[in-house]
C-alpha cells in the first residue's frame, strides 16, 4: 500500500511539474508581452522594471521558471489586465463558489447513479431497465448549455418554481466573505439567515441538478454494465446455492464487487463536471472559476487564464490521483495490477 | 447460399455482414444509421438543399412562428428568428459546422494519432515509456479544457476552435492505439507471429491490426460524439464559431435573450443537435457491441 501511495505520489508530482512547465510557458505563447503576461503590469508602468527584475527576466530560463514558483507558492499570481485587481484575492472568492456547486453535483450524482445502475442490472432486458437506460442515453446525448436553457425556459420563467439565475436575492445583502453562498448565510449576523438560506437553496436547485445530470448518467450506465458483468459470474451463483436471500447476495457479494469497477471511474465523472461547469455557470450567471475563465479569454486576460487553467487541471489530477489510491486501499485485489505496471 | 445443403455448415458472415445484422436487428440501431447518413448528405449538400441563404434577412417577417402554429407561414417551414433568418435554411446550412467539421477534424486526428501511435508502439523503448507518461498528463484533462487552452493562446474562431478540437484528440488515438497494441504485442499469437519471421509491417498489418479494431472503433465513437459536443459548446461560449455563423451552439448562444417570446429558435438548434449526438452514441454502442460479440465469438 505505502509503495502504491508513493508511486502515485511521484507520478503527481511529475505531471504537476509538467503542468506548471506548461502554464509558465503559456505566458510565452500569448501574443504580446512575456512579462506582461505572465504579471498584469503593462510595459509603461512604472513598476515594470521591478517586476522584470523579480520574475528573473534578465537571467536565464531556468531561473525566469523559478522565480515564476517562487511568485506562486507567495500568491503573488499578478493583477488582472482588466480591471488591475490581484488574481488570488479574486480566486480566493470565485473558488469556493465553484467547489460548492461541484460538490454537491458530485453528492447527487454519487447518490442517485450507482443505486439505479444496479436497480437496472437487477432487471437486465426488463422494462425498468430499459427505462433507466433510455434516459440515461438521452442523459449522455443532451448538449448540456441546451438542457440549462430548456431547464431555466420550463422551471424558471413558465411555472416560477424557481429563479432564474444568480447565487441569492441581492436584497439580503449577504456580505462576501468566504465566496461559498452557503457558508456566507451562516457567518452573516442577520435576522434573515433562515429566508435568505432558503432563498440561496432555491437558486442553486437548477444549476446543481443540470450540473449533476452528465455525471450521474455515466455512473449509472457504468454501474449497470458492471453490475450485469458481475451477476454473470459463479460466485453469485454460488451465494444464492447457499441458500443466501437476495439481499444479502446483493449487498455482501454484488455492490462491492461492482464498486470497485465503478469507483476507478469517479474522477473521470469528476472532470466531465468540472468542464461543465464552466457552461452552467456562464448560464446561470454562477460567480465562480469558469465565468471567470471564459470571461477573461473573451478579454485576453492572459494573468487570469494562466492561473485558472492551472489550477482547474491541478484540481482534476489530484481527484484522479486521490481515486487511484481510495481505490487501492478500498480494494486490495488491485493493487497487485498496480504494482506490475 | 443454397437452399438445398446437405450438411449443417457454420456460416460465418464477414465483420461488415455482421454489423449489418446487428444494426437490422435493432430497429433504434437502423434508425441511428439512417439519421447519421442523413446528417452527412445534409452536411454535404445542406447549402443547396437551403430555401434561403443562411444570413438572408426578411425585415417583414421577423421572429415567425413555425409553419404549423396559426401565425406561421408555409414558405417558412420552420419559422424565422428575432432577425428574421429563415430557421430551416440556418439548420441545415449549420449542419456543415456543427456535423461535418467535427467529423474532418476527428478523421484527421484518427490518422495522425494512429500512425504515431503504431510507430510508438512497434518501437517498444525509452521513448515509448516517456510518450506514455506525457500523454498520461494530457489524457486525464477533459477535452474541452484542453482545447480552450489552446484558444486562449491562439485566440477565439471557428477556424482556430476546429483546429483545438483536432489537436485534442490527436494524443487520445495515439494513447489508445499504443495500449491496445502493447497490450496484443504480449500475446501468444503474435510470438507464434514473429516466430515465424514475419515482417513488422506484416506483423502490424495482417496480424495485429485486425485484432485492435474494437479499441479503435470506440474511440473514434466517443471522440467523435465529444468533438461534435465541444465545438457545439465553443459555439455556445462565444470562443469557437462568431455570431452570424449558423452553426448549432451559436444558434443557441443567440437565443438565449429571445428564449421566452420564440422559443422555436431555442429549441430547433437544440433539438438537431441532441439527435446528432444520440444517433452517433447509438451507433457506437452497436458497433461496440457487435465487436464484443465477435471477439468473443
Amino acid at each position: 500500500m505505502i509503495r502504491i501511495i508513493l508511486r502515485q505520489f511521484t507520478v503527481l508530482a511529475l505531471t504537476l511539474f509538467v503542468l506548471t512547465v506548461l502554464a509558465f510557458s503559456l505566458a510565452f505563447w500569448f501574443p504580446g508581452n512575456a512579462i506582461t503576461n505572465a504579471s498584469g503590469v503593462l510595459v509603461t508602468d512604472i513598476h515594470y522594471q521591478a517586476v522584470a527584475t523579480a520574475r528573473a527576466f534578465d537571467k536565464n530560463i531556468i531561473s525566469q521558471y523559478l522565480a515564476y514558483m517562487a511568485h506562486f507558492f507567495a500568491f503573488d499570481w499578478g493583477v488582472s489586465l482588466q480591471d488591475g485587481a490581484s488574481v488570488w484575492q479574486e480566486f480566493k472568492l470565485r473558488f469556493p463558489a465553484t467547489l460548492e456547486l461541484s460538490l454537491l453535483a458530485m453528492a447527487l450524482a454519487l447518490l442517485l447513479g450507482p443505486p439505479l445502475g444496479i436497480l437496472a442490472a437487477m432487471h437486465h432486458n426488463k422494462p425498468i431497465d430499459q427505462i433507466i437506460t433510455f434516459f440515461s442515453l438521452s442523459g449522455y446525448s443532451i448538449p448540456v448549455f441546451w438542457m440549462a436553457q430548456l431547464s431555466i425556459l420550463i422551471f424558471a420563467v413558465a411555472l416560477g418554481w424557481v429563479p432564474i439565475a444568480g447565487q441569492v436575492n441581492p436584497l439580503f445583502d449577504i456580505p462576501l466573505v468566504s465566496g461559498s453562498i452557503l457558508v456566507d448565510i451562516w457567518l452573516a449576523e442577520q435576522p434573515y439567515r433562515g429566508i435568505a438560506l432558503l432563498n440561496a437553496l432555491q437558486h442553486m436547485i437548477l444549476p446543481v441538478i443540470v450540473l449533476a445530470t452528465v455525471p450521474l448518467v455515466l455512473l449509472i450506465r457504468l454501474t449497470r454494465n458492471a453490475c450485469v458483468d458481475v451477476l454473470r459470474l459463479n460466485f453469485v451463483k454460488g451465494a444464492y446455492a447457499r441458500g443466501l436471500s437476495t439481499p444479502e447476495v446483493l449487498f455482501k457479494h454484488v455492490i462491492p464487487n461492482t464498486m470497485q469497477e465503478v469507483t476507478l471511474h469517479i474522477s473521470t465523472a469528476f472532470s466531465l463536471l468540472i468542464t461543465n461547469t464552466l457552461i452552467i455557470e456562464m448560464i446561470f450567471s454562477w460567480p465562480g472559476l469558469g465565468r471567470w475563465l471564459v470571461r477573461s479569454i473573451y478579454e485576453r486576460d492572459y494573468p487570469v487564464i494562466q492561473g485558472v487553467l492551472l489550477l482547474l487541471a491541478s484540481l482534476i489530477l489530484l481527484v484522479n490521483v486521490a481515486t487511484t489510491i481510495f481505490h487501492a486501499w478500498r480494494f486490495p485485489r488491485v493493487r497487485r495490477e498496480l504494482n506490475a505496471t | 447460399m443454397q437452399p438445398n445443403d446437405l450438411y449443417y455448415e457454420e456460416r460465418n458472415p464477414s465483420p461488415l455482414q455482421q454489423a449489418w445484422l446487428d444494426f437490422y436487428a435493432k430497429p433504434l440501431a437502423r434508425a441511428s444509421l439512417y439519421t447519421l447518413c442523413f446528417l452527412l448528405f445534409i452536411a454535404l449538400f445542406g447549402s443547396w438543399l437551403a430555401p434561403f441563404g443562411a444570413n438572408e434577412q426578411f425585415s417583414e417577417l421577423l421572429s415567425l412562428p413555425p409553419a404549423w402554429s396559426n401565425h406561421g407561414d408555409l414558405r417558412f417551414l420552420l419559422g424565422t428568428d428575432s432577425l428574421g433568418r429563415d430557421m430551416l435554411s440556418r439548420i441545415l446550412h449549420g449542419a456543415r459546422f456543427t456535423f461535418g467539421l467535427p467529423l474532418l477534424m476527428v478523421c484527421m486526428a484518427a490518422l495522425l494519432g494512429i500512425s504515431a501511435g503504431v510507430m510508438v508502439a512497434m518501437n517498444v523503448g525509452v521513448a515509448s515509456s516517456a510518450v506514455k507518461h506525457l500523454l498520461g498528463v494530457l489524457f486525464s484533462i477533459p477535452s474541452l479544457l484542453l482545447a480552450l487552452i489552446i484558444i486562449a493562446v491562439i485566440g477565439p474562431g471557428l477556424p482556430n476552435a476546429a483546429l483545438a478540437i483536432g489537436l485534442v484528440f490527436v494524443p487520445q488515438f495515439l494513447l489508445t492505439t499504443r495500449n491496445a497494441i502493447v497490450e496484443e504485442l504480449g500475446k501468444d499469437y503474435v510470438i507464434a507471429s514473429q516466430l515465424n519471421g514475419v515482417s513488422s509491417r506484416y506483423l502490424f498489418v495482417a496480424v495485429i491490426l485486425p485484432n485492435i479494431v474494437k479499441p479503435l472503433v470506440t474511440q473514434f465513437t466517443l471522440a467523435f460524439s465529444a468533438a461534435i459536443l465541444d465545438i457545439a459548446a465553443l459555439g455556445f461560449l462565444g470562443l469557437g464559431a462568431q455570431a452570424p455563423v449558423p452553426e448549432w451552439g451559436a444558434m443557441l448562444a443567440l437565443s438565449v435573450e429571445f428564449a421566452y417570446n420564440t422559443p422555436w429558435v431555442m429549441a430547433l438548434p437544440g433539438l438537431a443537435l441532441f439527435i446528432t449526438l444520440i444517433s452517433v452514441n447509438v451507433m457506437g454502442e452497436t458497433l461496440r457491441s457487435t465487436l464484443q460479440a465477435r471477439m468473443e465469438h
